[in-house]
């Protein structure tokens, strides 16, 4: 079963992040690196990928002729993806299990950020939706 | 340049498209399908995925002891990712023709157009 890992945070969250330490961000990327690492030595690995700032995000919807129509203005509480983890593994509870351990991952002042991580199973066929 | 169209949507509207006829979800599937046929030829398709509904979705947070806390109480206005589209593409304006192109087959649903983060992207 695939699931996805999703790291989000709000405007404010990232604003905190790009103040961390240089220190706390190496310990954060290092940690990174050997969670990537793991999952791929217990073969549950299937993709990660992190965006780029919030900043850049922009909202698209199609125009009357079909043209797109770009807003890059969100609301205060709109919550960013800042990337995600995509795993195969043999249960909700291992999913659950790692997202925990990327919910520990240090953050500023080295301490664990605990910060929420959304877990969701993705759809190996549309017939998953049961419609 | 790689980037990612997401879909988003509430609860309350992930039941609004449950709610269409059988033929419009088809229908609906069937321009999907096209866009990522259309996406393939040009070169530009790297993955897309959807996603299981928000019922089952859960947050997730690691106790000290490392052992997981699970929660799947979210706030009405929550907005839940329903699927993602990676493309890799020459600018940012083609990939947002391509969103465009998505929302116009999708009840003009908004979609969120983000660039991976690259080593210049996030130095900032």
């Amino acid at each position: 079963m695939k699931y996805i890992l999703m790291m989000m945070g709000k405007k404010s969250d990232f604003d905190g992040y790009a103040k961390w330490s240089k220190e706390d961000l190496q310990a954060n990327v290092a940690f990174m690196r050997a969670f990537s690492k793991e999952l791929k030595e217990t073969g549950v690995f299937v993709s990660t990928e992190g965006l780029g700032w919030p900043s850049e995000a922009k909202l698209i919807r199609a125009g009357k002729d079909g043209e797109p129509v770009t807003d890059g203005v969100f609301p205060e509480s709109k919550e960013f993806l800042a990337g995600y983890w995509i795993i195969d593994v043999e249960s909700p509870e291992q999913a659950y299990k790692i997202a925990a351990r990327a919910s520990r991952a240090p953050g500023a002042g080295a301490k664990a950020a605990n910060m929420p991580i959304e877990v969701r199973r993705v759809l190996s066929s549309h017939a998953d939706l049961g419609l | 340049m790689k980037y990612i169209l997401l879909m988003s949507s509430t609860a309350t509207g992930v039941q609004g498209y449950h709610a269409q006829s059988k033929q419009d979800i088809e229908a609906h599937m069937a321009i999907l399908h096209r866009i990522n046929k259309d996406l393939s030829e040009s070169g530009e398709f790297v993955a897309t995925q959807g996603l299981t509904g928000p019922q089952e979705a859960k947050v997730v947070r690691g106790e000290k002891n490392g052992l997981p806390v699970t929660d799947g109480i979210f706030p009405e206005s929550k907005e839940f990712l329903l699927g993602y589209w990676i493309v890799d593409v020459s600018n940012a304006e083609r990939a947002y023709a391509i969103a465009g192109r998505i929302s116009a087959a999708s009840m003009n649903i908004p979609i969120e157009v983000r660039q991976f983060a690259t080593y210049e992207a996030t130095s900032r």
